[in-house]
Formats: C-alpha cells, structure tokens, sequence
C-alpha cells in the first residue's frame, strides 16, 4: 500500500502533462501488439499462502498455443503427490457469448471429466487470478474497459505510464469482479510490471506484482507474478521456468486422450 | 456507660462537629463516581459468562479462528402454502432479501449464503457441473418445481439451509465486525419490514449475531424502564415510613452514592456492564435505604421524645445507638455478595457480588458519615409518624399484635417453622439444574418466537464443533480417518436433539456422486485419499474453493464437524456432549486422529454445568462468613447461630418451592441463596440486638422485650423488608426473564426471613432463655424459675 501512496504522490508531483502521453487505448493496443509468441512450454510453480501463513505449492507443467484467436492451455500437476497427473485442459474462445470448454483428468478415477465453464471473474484454481486474468496472461482486454492514461511513474526502476482502467458498465464490472484497475505499463517494451484492482463496492481488492521480466527467445516474459488479495488476505505466487516458444507445440498436447497418457 | 458507647459516642461528636466538610465531601464523591459511569462498555455476548481463559471458550475460539466461523445473522424465510418456499414469488424474495443485504454496511457482502448464492454439484454424463440453484428467481412454477428437485436432491443444504419439508430456507450473513451487531440487527429489522411479503409469507430474525445484536438495545430499555419506577417505589416507601421531605430525600442520596459508587467503580476498573448487571442498580437501590431507615426511625423516635433537643446531640445519641446494627447488617449483607463473588465461575457474577459488595460498603460509609453530618444541619421537626404523645401508628399497632401472637403460641411458630425445614429438605432433592440461554428473553419477542420456529424446521440452531486433528497435511484425505468422521455423523444423527450435521464427508460424498454420473448408489466416500484430493482440486476448477473452508483448513490437515441441536436446554446440550464424548474415546483413539468438543454447546455445557457446584459453594461461604459475623460481633455463639436460623429456614422454603414447582437451579435461581443469606440476616441481627438491649441494658424480662421489640424495632423493619422486597420485586418487570426469576425468588425470601425474624426468633428466644438474653443479676432466679416451670 505505502508503495502505491508514494508512485501516486510521484505521478501527482510529474511535471510531464498528461496531454502529451499517449492516449489509454494507444496504450492498450501497444500491450496487445507485442510478440508472445504462437505456442510456449513453459513450468510453473504455484505457490499460495492463505491469511495464517499456511502454503500450498503445486508444481506444473504447462503449453500454451494460438489457433487465430483460439486459446488452448492444458496444465499438468506434477507434485503434490496426491493430485500428480491431474490434468486441466482448457479452450478459449474469442466469442463473446460462446463458453469455454474446460476439461479435468483425474488419475485416480481414470478418467476425463468435463467441468462447467467458469464465470470471467471466478478464482483460477484456488489462485488469486480469475480465469480472465489468466485468459489474458500478459494482455489487456480491449472491449470490457474504457482507459485512460493518468501520467507517468516508475516502479522498480523502470519508467513506466500509469494507466487506469474502468469497466464500460456495471454488469460487465460485476462479472469481472472489478470496479477500478490501475496499472504501471512500462513504456519501452509494452509490458505491465504493476498493477491495482478495486472490487465493485470500491474497496481496494488486489494488487500485482511482476517480477523478473526479461527476454526469452527475443520475446519479453514475465517470470514472476506476486499477488495479494486485500481482502481475504491470501497470496499467490507464480514461477515460470524453462520458457520455451522456440520449439513448438504440438495440437495432439490438447485433447482428451493426451490427458489420460499424461506428459 | 460501657467503653464501647463512650468511644462510639465521641466518634459521633467529631463526625458532627464539621457537617458542612463531610456533606461537601459525600457529594463530591458523588459527582466523581458519576463522571466514570459514561464510560462504562456493555458486554451482552453469551461468552461473557464464561471466564475468558476457560479451555472450552479458547477450543471455540480455537475452532471459529481456524474454520473463519462466525456468529450470524439469520434471516428465515417461510411459506407454510401448498409450494412452500419453492414458488416464484418465495425464491424472488429470497433473491431480494440477498441482494439487499449483502448492500449493509454492517454486512460482509462475499460472506452471505442462501439459495440464491450457493451452488449446486451435479453430475452429468460426462462430468460435474458446479452451478447456482438458479442464476435469476424462476417466473414460472415449473421452474420452481426443478429448483425444489435440485435442492431436495442436496443432502447438505436438507436442514441446514432449507427445511426438510420445504417449508422454509435460511439467508445466513455474516457481520463484517461483531462490535456492528447491533446496528446490523436494526438494518435487517428494517430491511424485512420493506420487504415483499405476501400473506402465506413469514419472515424471521435469528442467530446469535442477531441475540447479541439486539440483547444491548433491549436491556438499556429495559434498564430505563426498572430504574425509575424502583426509586419511586423506593421514595415512596421511606415517605410513608417518615412523612417528611428529609425522610424521602436522605436515603435517597445515600441511594445516588452507593449506586453511583457501584457503577463508577466498575467503569472505572474497566469492568463490562452484563446482561445481569442490570439488576445492581436495582438491588442496590433496596439495600442503600434500609440502613436510613433505621437511622431515622430512631432519630424521629428521640425527636418525638423530646421535640426540644438540640440537633447534633439527637444526631450523636441516634448514631451511639444504631451504629452497631447498621454497621453489623452491611457487614453481613457484604459477606453475602463476598460468598457469590468468591464462589461463582462466571464473571457477570463475579463482578456483581463484588461491586454490590462495593455499593454495600458505600452505603454504610454514608450512613456513618453524611446521613449524621446532614442531620446536624437540619433542624430537628417531628414527623406524623411518630407523634410526640409516644403514641404508636398502625403500622406499629399491627405488628404489636403480631408480638402477642409470638408470645401466646411460641411452640406452634417452632413447629410450623420445622414443618418448612423438612418440605425444604424434601424439596432440595428435586431440584433440576437447568438453563436455556434463549430463556433471556420474554416469550413474545420476536426472537424468542423465531427461535421457535427455526428450531421446529430446521435441524436447529445450536451448534456442537467437533474438531477433527491429524498428524500431518492432507492425512485428512486417508480413507480410515474419512471413515472415522462418516461414523461419527451416523452417531451423531442417531442422538436426540441432534438435528443434523455437516462435514467435508458430505461434500465428497456429494463429488464422488457427481462424477459418477449422478448415480444415488455413488453417495458415499472416495475410494483413495489420492481421489479425495483431486476431488478438491476439480471443485477450485470449478467453483470457489472457499465454499469449504468450513469444513477443512488449508491444508487438509484439521476438519470441522458440525451438529445442530433443536433444543436449548442444558439438560439436552449435556446428554448430546455426554454421549459424543463417550464415543470419541472409543473411537478416536487411534495415533492417526484425534477429535475434540467445541463450539458454543460445549461452551454452555462447561459453565452451566459449573452452576450447581457454585451454588452449592456459594451458599455455604456466605452462610459461614455470616454466622462468624454475627458471632463475633454478639460475642455469643448462641446469639450467632440464632441469627442464622431464619436465614436457613427462607432458604429451605425457597428449595421447596423450587422443587415442587419443578422450577431450575439455573443464571438467576443459583444467584438467589447468597444474596438471601446475606440480606435477610439483617432481620435477625436487628431483632437479636434490640432484644439483647432490652434484656441486658434495659433490664426487661424476655415478654416484656418481646413486646416492645415490635412498636419501633419491628416497625423498621417492616419498612426495611417493603423497601428490599419491592425494590427486588422491581426486578418482576424486567423484560429480562432471568432477572423476574431471580427478583421474585429475592423477594419471596426477604419477606421469609422477615417474617421469621418477627415470628420464629422471638419464640425460640422466649422457648430457649439463651443466657445472651437474661441480665446477668437475674441469671440465676430466672433459671431457676424456668427449671420450676418446666
């Protein structure tokens, strides 16, 4: 909190005039223009902590490919022991009014279970991240908000433009479970570091932290995502390792049937 | 004259000597005890009942800390018509009501449950569906009739959230802070009051977040309502005693000084004001007169004397002569609240017998002080009830006659007086220890009744945690220990009063079904505790995993075993632990898994059933503190134990009362005995004094001091006994049920031991001849006389 009290107090002491900085949506669109490449491999440790301190750490392997603007993620548990070779595929897809399709392999039952597609706004996981924040990973949604860029700021160092994000109208605000967004872009590869989240009451809800964004491949990616939850106190953590874009992925990764053979 | 009348004598010539000094002082102190009273804090929570530090409470806390278990507000919405709540216009209120108070300010909007927010686990033919019993309230019947299908086919929310007829359902919200219960209680009150009801529709206002939101409102009215009319009734007593302003307006300050001192001092420790602590103003009022009365009655009886006397020698000779039995009756009406403060656990208890002690000792020093000192300056009048002819008034003439009774048939008194010993001892064997905390309030409020009705549709509204502890993370999941917990909720359902109960069995159960294609036969435990996990962890892909943190903690180590009772009761909260804790010693005995009793049933089990020993003990340290009181002070063992035996007499009857009337050992019945002792040996010691001066001093045989005992003496405290018994009867009117009880039980025994000390200590003194009262010159013939006689 007192980070975010003293980057406002920076950005109301900027000398630069919002005028001059580029609109909202330019920099939505620069977000969304960068490179995240066709298909990554990639692990990830999920580390969350709820309000006393207790952890849980589930270490994954995960592949991410684009078909157009079709998504598909499937996510394999590798430890803890007891949920080893649970498996989570997902389809996303772009139509606004078509659910997504969101299966589950369960070890012990042998078998591949549908599961009801997830609300926008619903917890990923038992994460700290909704299922559209995972959608989007590194992106912005462009039709759910209306931006504005409120100035200039700096975080960890680097430069950054401070844009702030307010849902085009209450429903959709209530679905994303969001009334406010600000976030910290960093202007010389499009990325966001920072970021602070207000429920639809107003109320401070979360904020986010990426750390450790450097280049893979030729493609910058964040490493670190460090997320606390004002409210129920619990955190998240994630650690992306072994970044792969380079080496493809291939579409047989997403079906039922690889599930069940596991990785 | 004696050393003692000497020294007491030059004692009151001091006090006299500086009136205007002491009665400024007596003020001030008064205006100093009132500045603290503002900052007195209510404590209305049931917990308060309980020491702080008691392992039973700290196993609540323990299990509310780990499981986020909040006290709630319940709102329950019935429909006894032919859908019950399963129509359109039930589940759109329902709807309504949710939305509108996850809106409260009070309210914590992600912490509301009802059938507008919880979901659904259903299982398809190729997996499980998580989803909202419905998205929007149905428009149509039909869709009604598959929310009841879908809800009936539920076996957890069967009782919990919705009766098991149908009849009603639960909106369950929980407060963001429990300090706003009380303005959440309103906000809801109003809420309901606006909402769309139609006739076949009723709307309820339950839960203990509800009880200690409303328990602080009702017992400042009920405050505002018994005060007044106890100093009126008070004022008026002393006004018919005395007739005269001063007569009214002198026990009256001493009234401001010992309440005010009593409840200065406890805001000024930082002790809470309790649910019970209503009753010390109250009790304090009745008591701060009694010394007063005493004192004027003398003081108007020397004045009617000799209207001439100067005003500080009638002030120093009334004082020589009441200081004694005014000082003796404070002492042992302080012994009294001493053995309920020292015996009892509780600690609304604890502080009323200390701080009633506090504003006995109050009173006392202003009788000693401040109601002389005032005196002095007035200037002697005579009052009408004590005209200067020496005549007696009625009052004084009934009581006469009632003298000669005692003089007439001595022997009768005695038997008639044993007759009650015996009922009492007959009745002590019958008594029930018993307490229902919702008995709190009357009948016809609104949360008493909706206690009713909840408990009569729903599996019930008190809740037993059992904590379930493994050894290590995710050793919940093992199938034995999931077995464990399974055969403790068939054991459970098996109990009476045990309506239902919930664990993260149910929910599995509920899960393996699911994802077994719906089937009914699936409805039972996860084969591997590998499956059991994962079930969790398709149910976060699914739905909030928070929809179980209930139920198990983060890391699958603790669970929570959740029983509802239907019944209040002690007697029904003590079989259900008795017999659960039986079980849990046979059956969780295994190094893998440990189960403890928790939540708010065990609590009340551990205090309540403290009542009886506290009672027990409380009565024998306040009878032991005032017999050695009394001995002490009459220097006679004799004159001690007789002193005593009125007392022991009015606790008998009170005991055959409350076994032949099948009445509770319960809060407000176990307070009655200590306080009983302690003011109705007042009667006695002022009775055996002024009978002893008679005798000694006076020289009077045993009939003559008999007789004369009663125009003055009796007189008093006749007055002495209206002022308490209706000050304690003050407490019939309270809206408070326990506080009625423990006013009535109060009352009836003041006026026992009155009426014994009038009766049965002046016989047994003219049947005994104990030598405390014989002049000592006459001993001899005297027993000489009474060996011819026999």
């Amino acid at each position: 909190m007192k980070v975010f009290s003293a980057i406002i107090v920076i950005f109301f002491s900027a000398t630069v005039s919002a005028a001059e900085l580029p609109s909202g949506d330019e920099v939505a669109r620069r977000i969304n223009a960068r490179d995240e490449g066709e298909a990554v491999s990639r692990l990830l440790t999920m580390q969350m902590t709820d309000a006393d301190g207790k952890t849980r750490i589930r270490k994954t392997k995960g592949f991410r490919k684009y078909y157009g603007a079709e998504k598909r993620t499937v996510i394999y548990y590798l430890e803890p022991r007891n949920i080893k070779g649970t498996a989570f595929l997902t389809y996303d897809y772009p139509e606004a009014g078509k659910d997504d399709d969101q299966w589950l392999y369960l070890p012990a039952l042998r078998k591949v279970r549908r599961i009801s597609a997830s609300d926008r706004g619903d917890y990923f996981l038992g994460t700290d991240f909704t299922y559209e924040d995972i959608k989007l990973e590194s992106r912005v949604s462009l039709n759910d908000y209306v931006r504005k860029t409120l100035g200039e700021s700096e975080i960890d160092g680097f430069h950054c433009l401070l844009l702030e994000s307010v849902p085009v109208n209450a429903e959709i605000a209530e679905e994303l479970g969001y009334g406010r967004i600000e976030q910290w872009v960093d202007d010389s590869v499009w990325i966001v570091r920072a970021a602070k989240m207000w429920d639809v009451q107003g109320n401070p809800l979360k904020t986010v932290h990426f750390k450790d964004i450097r280049q893979v491949q030729g493609i910058w990616t964040q490493h670190e995502l460090e997320v606390t939850n004002h409210k129920t106190g619990h955190r998240t953590r994630f650690v992306f390792s072994d970044v792969n874009y380079r080496d493809g992925v291939g579409d047989a990764v997403f079906t039922q049937n690889a599930l069940k053979r596991g990785l | 004259m004696n050393t003692e009348n000497v020294l007491s004598r030059r004692f009151f010539v001091s006090v006299t000597a500086r009136p205007k000094t002491i009665v400024t002082i007596g003020i001030l102190f008064i205006v100093l005890f009132a500045i603290w009273i503002p900052d007195l804090k209510k404590d209305t929570r049931a917990d308060a009942f309980i020491p702080p530090n008691h392992p039973a409470l700290q196993m609540r806390d323990r299990t509310k800390q780990l499981f986020g278990l909040e006290d709630p507000l319940v709102i329950a919405v019935i429909n006894e018509g032919k859908y019950g709540i399963f129509n359109p216009h039930t589940l759109a209120l329902v709807d309504w009501l949710t939305e509108r108070v996850k809106r409260l300010p009070q309210i914590d909007p992600d912490r509301v449950t009802s059938l507008a927010t919880e979901n659904n686990i259903i299982g398809t033919d190729d997996g499980m569906l998580v989803e909202p019993f419905f998205e929007h309230p149905p428009t149509r019947q039909a869709q009604a009739d598959r929310v009841e299908a879908a809800v009936m086919d539920f076996p957890l929310y069967l009782g919990s959230l919705v009766a098991r007829n149908g009849q009603g359902t639960l909106i369950v919200a929980e407060l963001k802070n429990p300090e706003l219960a009380q303005q959440a209680y309103l906000s809801v009150l109003s809420l309901a009051e606006q909402a769309p009801v139609n006739q076949h529709e009723h709307l309820h206002i339950a839960g203990e977040g509800a009880v200690s939101g409303y328990m602080g409102a009702y017992i400042d009215a009920d405050a505002v309502r018994l005060d007044p009319i106890a100093a009126i009734i008070i004022s008026s007593i002393c006004l018919l005693a005395f007739r005269t302003w001063r007569g009214m307006l002198l026990p009256n300050l001493v009234v401001l000084a010992t309440a005010g001192g009593a409840l200065g001092l406890m805001a000024a420790c930082g002790v809470s004001f309790f649910v019970i602590t209503n009753a010390l103003p109250v009790v304090l009022i009745g008591i701060a007169v009694a010394d007063s009365i005493h004192i004027l009655s003398e003081y108007y009886q020397r004045v009617a004397e000799d209207p001439t006397a100067n005003a500080r020698t009638l002030v120093v000779d009334t004082m020589t002569e009441m200081w004694k039995p005014v000082t003796l009756t404070s002492l042992t009406t302080m012994a009294g609240f001493c053995g309920l403060s020292l015996a009892s656990l509780m600690p609304p208890m604890r502080y009323f017998g200390l701080f009633a002690f506090v504003g006995v000792a109050v009173a006392w020093v202003y009788s000693l002080f401040v109601v002389p000192a005032l005196l002095t300056l007035l200037k002697p009048r005579l009052s009408r009830a004590y005209p200067a002819s020496r005549g007696v008034d009625d009052f004084g003439k009934m009581l006469t006659a009632l003298g000669r009774v005692v003089i007439r048939f001595p022997k009768s008194i005695i038997a008639i007086s044993s007759l009650v010993v015996i009922a009492g001892g007959i009745g002590a064997t019958r008594i029930k220890l018993d307490e229902n905390t919702i008995r709190v309030f009357d009948r016809e409020e609104p949360l008493y009744i909706a206690d009713g009705v909840l408990n009569r549709l729903f599996d019930g509204t008190y809740y037993l945690d059992i904590l379930i502890e493994t050894p290590a993370a995710e050793a919940l999941f093992e199938p034995d220990n999931l077995r464990r917990i399974e055969a403790l909720e068939t054991f459970l359902s098996t109990l009476p009063h045990v309506g239902g109960s919930t664990s993260i069995v149910d929910y599995l159960k509920q899960m393996n079904r699911a994802l077994n294609e719906g089937r009914a036969d699936a409805y039972r435990l996860p084969e591997s505790a590998d499956l059991a996990a994962q079930y969790l962890l398709l149910y976060s892909a699914s739905a909030d995993p928070k929809d179980f943190e209930k139920e198990v903690d983060y890391d699958n180590r603790l669970a929570n075993v959740r029983a509802r009772l239907n019944d209040g009761r002690y007697s029904a909260k003590k079989m259900v632990i008795e017999a659960t804790q039986n079980y849990i010693d046979r059956q969780f005995d295994a190094l893998g898994i440990q189960a403890r009793l928790s939540g708010r049933v065990n609590v009340d089990y551990h205090w309540i059933k403290r009542l009886g020993e506290s009672h027990a003990v409380s009565v024998a340290i306040s009878l032991a503190l005032v017999w050695l009181m009394a001995v002490l002070s009459f220097r006679s063992a004799t004159a001690g134990t007789l002193a005593l035996l009125p007392v022991l007499v009015t606790i008998l009857m009170i005991y055959s009362v409350m076994g032949f009337n099948d009445i509770w050992l319960s809060i407000s019945s176990s307070m009655f005995a200590a306080i009983a002792i302690g003011l109705g040996v007042d009667f006695s010691i002022h009775t055996l004094e002024r009978l002893h001066n008679l005798t000694r001093r006076k020289r009077q045989t045993i009939d003559q001091a008999i007789l004369n005992l009663y125009p003055a003496t009796g007189r008093a405290l006749l007055f002495n006994f209206a002022a308490l018994a209706l000050g304690f009867g003050v407490l019939a009117i309270s809206k408070v049920v326990i506080l009625q009880d423990f006013g009535l039980l109060v009352a009836v025994a003041i006026a026992t031991s009155f009426l014994c000390s009038m009766t049965l200590l002046p016989a047994l003194v003219k049947v005994l001849r104990p030598r405390f009262f014989v002049a000592e010159e006459t001993l001899a013939p005297l027993i000489k006389l009474s060996g011819e006689r026999s």
